[in-house]
């Protein structure tokens, strides 16, 4: 495999989905699952202007992908206030801990 | 149009689920009157239908390659039984408006009555095995909510799962036997499995054959799945009426009638069809005998009933049985309907506590009697002619032996609707209870109910002459009502049934008042409560599919890295496909 820009993309996708996925599987730290969330965003939106290169509607992937990036930044702002209020209210951010749900 | 008139059934019905339902329990009244108006005017809808009565399709909606065609074809068979369910079952919704008054969470109620209603039309009328079977399962589901409605006595909720798993049973044959024809087939429309059923290799005909027979058992409460119905009837009573009497349970009657011409020729299909009958039709008249709850007996001799229609189907008269199927829908609606009235006026289903209230509620002794005599199988009343074209047919084309159970069969029903009947009105008063009015919603559907219980025979007619010319594959030869009138009444079936009822009667004057409320011997007990052996076989189902249920339970840990494994796992085996199939 040659190590041209589109390859090096596709690789770059990868590993930030790699990273992503891996942090949600071992972190129950609020914070890091918003954080890991994020990076997973971005390789989503890698993808989006990746596929709009290799489809040859550029302006398109790249419109999708600022859509995604505003609608991201929503995701993160509620996720960290989110995570604010849990802290204060119940003093820790281990997930697990504030798991009131039976079941 | 006939398209059109389908449509409307169905979306009148669910349209009136979601109203009702959305409409909050605050307003009662509303909802009682919205819930009445919509299942009546379903009902209008479908007595419409008649006018447009045809073999081909109404509605044809491609759908894409897998699915087939989404079709609805209004044939004989389907208008029936639509117009048994829309009717009927407006008839329960406008006594539920007098019984379930002052009730908590009618939204709930009525929407699953109202989605059950509907969900009925588009089994019976749907042309498409698969649609036939999401219907199918969407009636289970209304059953298990109606059945639990009263979800805070555990007696409910159990009757309510145990009749989910054993229909399911059911809805797993149907399913099985539908795969199997679209594999051989290409195909899920019902003409074609009836038009090409030869293409099929013998073997995959047969399992496919049983595999309904399974599905029909379990859905009309047939041997060896009897068990569930008597359970369901912690139900509110209309709904015993409606769904556990006079619709539902249908269901399974209909698989094996509209099927019929398929299976016919698998050898051993149409012996299992009648010993299945024979057998339910026998051991729940024996345990209807000795029941003390009202809503009980009744329920056994349901099961009972279903029996002689799929004893019916064995001895290939489909007409017997689809004649017998509206009597029965009829008349036991009315004997539900009135034990509902009863038991809404006094509080309580035990029979032993009872007695004498013909004097206090003589509008329910009367219309009770009607509907004892139809289901005892008495001339003028609609359960006599219809019984007796069963028993006819069961003499023509079925073994001696099983024509002589079924005759005893009819006296024991004789016997025990009798004693049901006296328990309830006649004789001393066993206790003091306070009896309430009956109201007048209860009143004018008991009033149509006993006046169908009257006069439904006439449309037999009426009734093979749509079942012959719509139903090409079934070779169903249309007879006048005075054709049949005199074919019934020359018949020797028709006396030596008479003779047996009669026997059955004697017997019950002579000595089974005294015995009626005798302590059982306890062998019997023993016997009709393990109902013949087979309720440990339908707890033993329903258990295992509950463990299975808990150990699953452990895999829904709520924590998030767990179901992020979950993702990654169904992705990898996602790419693993693609690469695999690339490859």
């Amino acid at each position: 495999m040659n190590l041209s820009p589109l390859n090096i993309i596709l690789i770059g996708i990868a590993g930030l989905l790699g990273v992503g996925f891996y942090g949600l599987l071992i972190t129950r730290n609020l914070i890091k699952i918003v954080m890991m969330l994020q990076i997973l965003i971005k390789a989503a939106v890698l993808a989006l202007v990746f596929a709009g290169k290799v489809s040859g509607n550029l302006g398109l992937g790249q419109s999708t992908a600022a859509t995604v990036i505003v609608a991201d930044t929503i995701v993160a702002v509620v996720g960290l206030a989110l995570a604010v209020q849990v802290r204060q209210r119940f003093g820790t951010l281990d997930v697990p801990k504030i798991s009131t749900l039976k079941g | 149009m006939a398209g059109i008139l389908i449509l409307s059934i169905i979306g009148i019905s669910w349209l009136g689920a979601l109203t009702v339902w959305g409409l909050g329990d605050r307003y009662e009244k509303l909802q009682h009157s919205l819930a009445v108006g919509f299942s009546l005017s379903a009902g209008i809808v479908s007595l419409f239908l008649l006018y447009f009565i045809q073999a081909e399709p109404a509605i044809d909606i491609p759908l894409g390659s897998a699915f087939g065609n989404l079709t609805f074809v209004p044939d004989g068979l389907a208008v029936t039984l639509t117009i048994i369910a829309t009717v009927i079952g407006s008839l329960a919704v406008l006594f539920s408006a007098d019984y379930m008054h002052g009730e908590a969470q009618l939204g709930r109620y009525y929407f699953l009555v109202l989605f059950f209603i509907g969900a009925m039309a588009g089994l019976v009328l749907s042309g498409n095995l698969l649609f036939t079977f999401f219907f199918w399962e969407i009636t289970a589901l209304c059953s298990y909510g109606l059945i639990s409605f009263y979800n805070d006595d555990p007696k409910a909720v159990a009757g309510g799962i145990k009749a989910l798993i054993i229909t399911q049973v059911g809805g797993v044959g149907l399913l099985a036997g539908t795969l199997i024809a679209y594999a051989n087939l290409g195909s899920f429309q019902i003409a074609d499995v009836l038009a090409k059923y030869n293409a099929i290799p013998a073997g995959a005909l047969a399992f496919m054959g049983f595999s309904f027979l399974v599905a029909a058992a379990a859905k009309s409460a047939q041997f060896p799945f009897h068990t569930w119905l008597p359970d369901a009837m912690e139900a509110p009573t209309p709904i015993s009426a409606l769904i556990h009497a006079a619709t539902m349970v249908n269901a399974g009657i209909y698989l094996l009638a509209r099927f019929y011409p398929a299976f016919e020729a698998i050898p051993g299909w149409k012996t299992s069809v009648m010993l299945v009958g024979v057998i339910s039709a026998l051991i729940t008249a024996i345990m209807a005998l000795i029941a003390t709850d009202l809503k009980r007996a009744l329920a056994y001799s349901t099961v009972s009933q279903l029996g002689y229609m799929v004893y019916a189907i064995g001895a290939s008269s489909v007409l017997a049985s689809q004649f017998h199927l509206l009597s029965h829908a009829v008349f036991k609606a009315l004997l539900f309907l009135t034990a509902g009235a009863v038991i809404h006026s006094i509080g309580t289903r035990d029979m032993r506590r009872m007695g004498g209230l013909g004097k206090n509620l003589p509008f329910a002794r009367n219309v009770f009697i009607i509907g004892a005599l139809a289901l005892m199988g008495l001339p003028i009343f609609n359960g006599f002619w219809s019984k007796e074209l069963i028993l006819e047919a069961g003499l023509e084309h079925s073994p001696f032996w099983t024509y002589l159970l079924m005759l005893i069969g009819a006296g024991l029903t004789a016997f025990y609707t009798f004693r049901m009947t006296w328990l309830v009105f006649f004789g001393s008063a066993r206790e003091s209870l306070h009896v309430h009015a009956i109201g007048s919603a209860m009143k004018v559907s008991l009033a149509v109910l006993s006046l169908g219980t009257l006069t439904t025979w006439l449309f037999f007619g009426g009734l093979s002459g749509l079942l012959s010319t719509s139903l090409p594959f079934h070779h169903i030869e249309a007879e006048s009502t005075l054709e049949m009138i005199q074919t019934v009444s020359f018949a020797p079936a028709t006396w030596f049934a008479l003779l047996t009822i009669t026997v059955g009667l004697t017997l019950f004057f002579t000595f089974g008042r005294k015995v009626a409320l005798a302590e059982n011997p306890r062998w019997l007990s023993a016997l009709t409560e393990s109902s013949f052996g087979f309720e440990p076989i339908n707890h033993w189902i329903v258990k295992l599919v509950r463990n299975f249920a808990e150990k699953l339970r452990a895999t829904q840990t709520g924590e998030l890295n767990w179901n992020i494994l979950g993702i990654i796992g169904a992705l990898l085996l996602v790419a693993a496909v693609l690469i695999l199939n690339g490859a």
